[in-house]
């Protein structure tokens, strides 16, 4: 436990301190900064020198870097280098919506793929193939179709023909019908992709299980076909299933920048898209670090839940 | 021995089952008419070779089949009433109730996420209809029963921290705690260790004794036959061949099948001269099943008639029951002798091929922390020597360092300390050929392989070595051609040793070379190895929990416990008059296939599992099992020393 705890912190502690100087450089390597993307093409020479000066971004790279770390350290987010808004406070108000959105789609996905692909494992493992067929071509159709796609339908179908969603209005927690109705569809359209994943993953590995011989051994003892499923079976199938849940979070936070942006909800993808496009370097690195910080985290619970549901694993 | 108590005495009466298994290929028949019954209380063996239909039958009576099996026909009358035809729901109440099962490998029957007490208490609670608590103690009574050491506390444990002597334990007490009439046990302790599994099976024949409960005991071996059955029942593609009393089949076997069965195994006194007889060929391709009797092409006796009809079982001498057109069956043909083995000179004590001393083998634990850092002990100061010619047989249960002295002999792994001086090259022949080949080389290729790695002559020589290597073992220069998929297990052990001969090897190590075949075949390999020996002239170390085969094959054996060796000797008188305790519960524990033999034997089977190799004891690694150890024996450790012309022992009471 402690040899893992101490492997893990320390594994955890260079990823995160990685990201933080890949990306401080890469974002330097763009051409333009934030000064002339301000700007724009109407200021002089001089002027644009002045803002450099005043963004600090005139100082030599090396002590920007240093200091960069130095306010990290110390939690110190600081503001946006155009806007001079608190970064901490942006991010503190993006992170509920953001989260939900991910959330939710875990929670539908979950929902209907583990069953979905337990009852398609049993009927493939008995011989019947048209569910598990069914399945394999759905997911094979959601693999084709790239989630911005998806969003544009979905945003043309329910929102703007049907009516069924506002396509606009504030997203608050304040409001939480509201809240609920507008990421109501970014959440439909992450969860189309990701219950076709899971579903097929929980399949094949249900599947799998079903012909392990403690399965034969819970059958002999009598135990009905239901239990077998969803007592032996699914529980061992588990374990596979978590660590999948916990990998496809990154393709979920992926996926959440392009819905909030089509959707226009106001979360932490829309504010990255955002800082790219003013070329706001202290927000973009700080939310890259905070992505990473979020991902980095995800695996290690991931890590966590694997442990508890699987005895043979110690720590 | 009685065993019918009651006025109806039949409990489970099979007739005419059938199981087929639907595959791309077509309609296979795995179970193809079978018909025998069960008295109360009766050990029945079901004893065939993989494929002989044997593990489908017994998971056909409880439909406990995967797909794409199923029962196509028969009926299966437990006390009158037809399995068979019941729901599946019905049948829910029957399995675990009144039939317990227990599988083979009891590694992989538990279930790994769930704790033994969840396994076992709550079939009982519904089956006995017992509160949780009563249920858990019911629970830990049989656990107690099957001899877990501490039941109270281990029933909390996890399968995975229980070894497979115990986890099968585990699995007969799940299976007799609900107090079922029938217990169908599917080769119970072949993934077992020989001294575990006199265990097993002494338990096995007293609990249900002691409970009334009848046993279907599934098996290949022989000898475990004729020490626990009262019945026999013969499989061969599909069928039964032969049925009756187990003094009876033993005694005078009526079927040619089960005839050279019995033959097949090298006996308690067989010389090294005789060739073991053996059933040539192979058992059937189920898929493509052939007409007339499945035995006929292997068989010595085979009429006309034997093409065109299956014979059915019919009542013969002795209360027997035999599927044959042939009265006697093999006795009705002169026997044909096996030619004599011609037996290399007495052995050449100056030339050493390889020689080992002191060898060492520690495997260390990782982690940063010092008790994570433990070494597995594996092989803890052995030396040995092989002479040249000479065959040296290594003889230990699972985990005893045996198989690591092979991989240390081949330089696969280093050794921690010690020498190995080996006069010319060593050759490897595994257990598995299957999994040691490249299934995309034809066989051709898998034989040049080691020609090719050393830059052996030029292609017109290779291909001629080839030719001349694959007749060798037996094999025709036709099978060149075809991959390892297209042989059987037989044909392909036969091209893993011509492969390690490749290279005029002066020794060729065989790590338990015929374990993963079947019976039938078996013998045809030791004779090879044999012929080849007496051939060539070349060294062997076989390596082996198969007794009586290192006995027959080994010219000296060396006993390992723990990573030691413990005694050391010429074959017959290590077997014979063996002078390490150790010795004599492995001799003790091998089954001997003759019940009358085996009826006359008084031994008690070894108690407990080994020691784990992080931590050895302090005294003689032994002790703890030993049924002599005193004080000494756990303090001192006694030395490998020579106590009779060239018998050796490490033992503090060896004479």
């Amino acid at each position: 436990m402690i040899d893992y705890a101490i492997k893990k912190s320390a594994q955890l502690f260079i990823t995160v301190f990685g990201v933080v100087t890949l990306v401080f450089f890469t974002l330097r390597l763009i051409p333009g900064d934030a000064a002339s993307a301000m700007a724009g093409d109407t200021i002089s020479g001089e002027a644009l020198d002045l803002m450099r000066e005043q963004m600090g971004l005139n100082e030599p790279l090396m002590s920007q870097y240093f200091g960069y770390l130095r306010d990290l350290v110390m939690l110190d987010l600081g503001q946006t280098i155009t806007t001079r808004l608190p970064i901490a406070e942006m991010i503190g108000n993006a992170i509920p919506v953001t989260l939900s959105i991910a959330l939710l789609t875990i929670l539908l996905t979950v929902v209907i793929s583990i069953p979905l692909g337990t009852v398609a494992a049993y009927m493939a493992h008995k011989g019947r193939t048209r569910l598990d067929n069914l399945l394999t071509g759905f997911a094979m159709l959601v693999d084709l179709m790239p989630s911005f796609w998806t969003a544009l339908v979905f945003l043309l179908l329910f929102s703007l023909t049907l009516g069924w969603f506002p396509a606009s209005g504030m997203v608050t927690l304040d409001d939480p019908a509201m809240f609920l109705s507008r990421i109501a569809l970014p959440v439909l359209v992450l969860s189309v992709t990701q219950i076709a994943t899971m579903a097929r993953i929980t399949r094949t590995s249900v599947l799998e299980i079903l012909s392990e011989d403690y399965v034969r051994t819970a059958r002999a003892m009598g135990w009905s076909e239901f239990r077998v499923l969803f007592r032996h079976a699914l529980k061992n199938a588990a374990l596979p299933i978590a660590t999948v849940i916990g990998l496809s979070f990154g393709n979920l936070l992926n996926g959440t920048v392009i819905v909030e942006f089509i959707f226009t909800i106001p979360g932490i993808g829309n504010l990255l898209i955002n800082g790219i496009n003013s070329r706001d370097y202290q927000l973009v690195q700080t939310l890259i670090v905070f992505y990473a910080l979020l991902f980095v985290s995800i695996n290690f619970i991931t890590d966590l839940v694997y442990r508890a549901l699987d005895p043979r694993v110690s720590f | 021995m009685t065993y019918q108590s009651d006025l109806a005495p039949t409990l489970l009466e099979v007739r005419g089952l059938r199981t087929e298994f639907d595959t791309r290929a077509g309609t296979v028949t795995a179970v193809d008419g079978v018909s025998f019954t069960i008295e109360k209380g009766e050990r029945v063996a079901i004893v065939g070779e993989s494929g002989s239909g044997k593990s489908a039958m017994a998971m056909s009576l409880l439909r406990l089949l995967a797909h794409p099996g199923r029962v196509a026909g028969g009926q299966v009358l437990l006390d009158g009433r037809d399995l068979a035809s019941l729901s599946e729901r019905a049948l829910n109440a029957i399995r675990g109730r009144e039939v317990g099962t227990v599988f083979q490998d009891p590694m992989s029957s538990l279930d790994p996420v769930m704790k033994v007490s969840r396994q076992m208490v709550e079939p009982i609670m519904r089956n006995l209809g017992l509160s949780r608590e009563a249920a858990r103690a019911e629970a830990i009574r049989w656990l107690d029963k099957v001899g877990i050491p501490d039941p109270e506390g281990r029933i909390d444990a996890y399968p995975f921290e229980m070894s497979g002597g115990m986890r099968q334990r585990v699995m007969i007490a799940m299976a007799l705690s609900c107090r079922p009439r029938l217990v169908i046990a599917d080769e119970p302790t072949t993934a077992l260790d020989v001294t575990i599994q006199a265990q097993i099976v002494e338990m096995l024949k007293d609990l249900t004794a002691e409970a009334g409960a009848a046993m279907m005991f599934i098996t290949h071996d022989l000898g475990l036959v004729a020490r626990f059955a009262h019945k026999v029942a013969v499989m061969y593609a599909g069928r039964i061949v032969e049925f009756g009393p187990v003094d009876a089949i033993f005694a005078a076997p009526q079927h040619p099948y089960t005839q050279s069965l019995l033959r097949t195994i090298p006996s308690v006194d067989a010389t090294k001269d005789t060739r073991l007889p053996q059933i040539p060929g192979i058992p059937p391709d189920m898929r493509h099943k052939p007409e007339g009797c499945a035995f006929r092409a292997r068989c010595a006796v085979a009429t006309a008639r034997c093409a065109l009809e299956a014979p059915e079982l019919t009542a013969r001498a002795g209360d027997l029951a035999a599927a044959c057109w042939v009265e006697g069956g093999l006795r009705a043909a002169p026997q044909a002798l096996e030619p004599r083995r011609r037996v290399a000179a007495p052995l050449d004590d100056t030339r050493v091929t390889v020689e080992i001393n002191n060898l060492v083998k520690h495997f260390e634990g990782r982690g940063f922390l010092a008790r994570n850092r433990r070494a597995v002990r594996a092989v803890n100061g052995v030396s040995l020597r092989v002479r040249k010619g000479e065959t040296l047989g290594i003889v230990g249960e699972s985990g005893c360092g045996k198989s690591t002295v092979a991989r240390l002999l081949l330089g696969l792994d280093q050794p921690t300390s010690g020498e190995i001086f080996i006069d010319g090259l060593a050759q490897m022949v595994f257990q598995d050929p299957f999994s040691s080949f490249n299934p995309k080389m034809t066989i051709a290729r898998i034989i040049e392989e080691p020609l090719a790695v050393q830059n052996w002559g030029d292609r017109a020589s290779r291909a001629a070595r080839i030719e001349q290597l694959i007749t060798q073992v037996g094999l025709e220069p036709a099978h060149l051609v075809r991959y390892p998929s297209q042989l059987s297990g037989g044909q392909r052990q036969r091209v893993a040793i011509a492969r390690a001969l490749a290279l005029n090897p002066s020794v060729v190590v065989a790590d338990e070379p015929t374990s993963a075949l079947d019976v039938s075949v078996r013998a045809q390999i030791i004779n090879l190895l044999a012929d080849l020996k007496a051939d060539l002239g070349i060294s062997f170390v076989f390596i082996s929990h198969d007794l009586l085969t290192v006995r027959y094959i080994s010219d000296r054996i060396a006993v390992m416990y723990l990573g030691e060796v413990v005694e050391y000797g010429p074959a017959e008188d290590v077997f014979d008059r063996p002078m390490h305790p150790y010795t004599r519960a492995l001799i003790d524990a091998v089954p001997i296939p003759d019940p009358r033999l085996e009826a006359a034997r008084t031994n008690a089977p070894l108690r407990g599992d080994l020691p784990s190799p992080l931590d050895l004891p302090v005294g003689c690694a032994f002790a703890s099992r030993c049924p002599m150890a005193t004080a000494m024996c756990r303090t001192d450790k006694p030395r490998l020393k020579k106590y009779r012309q060239s018998q050796e022992a490490a033992c503090h009471y060896a004479k």
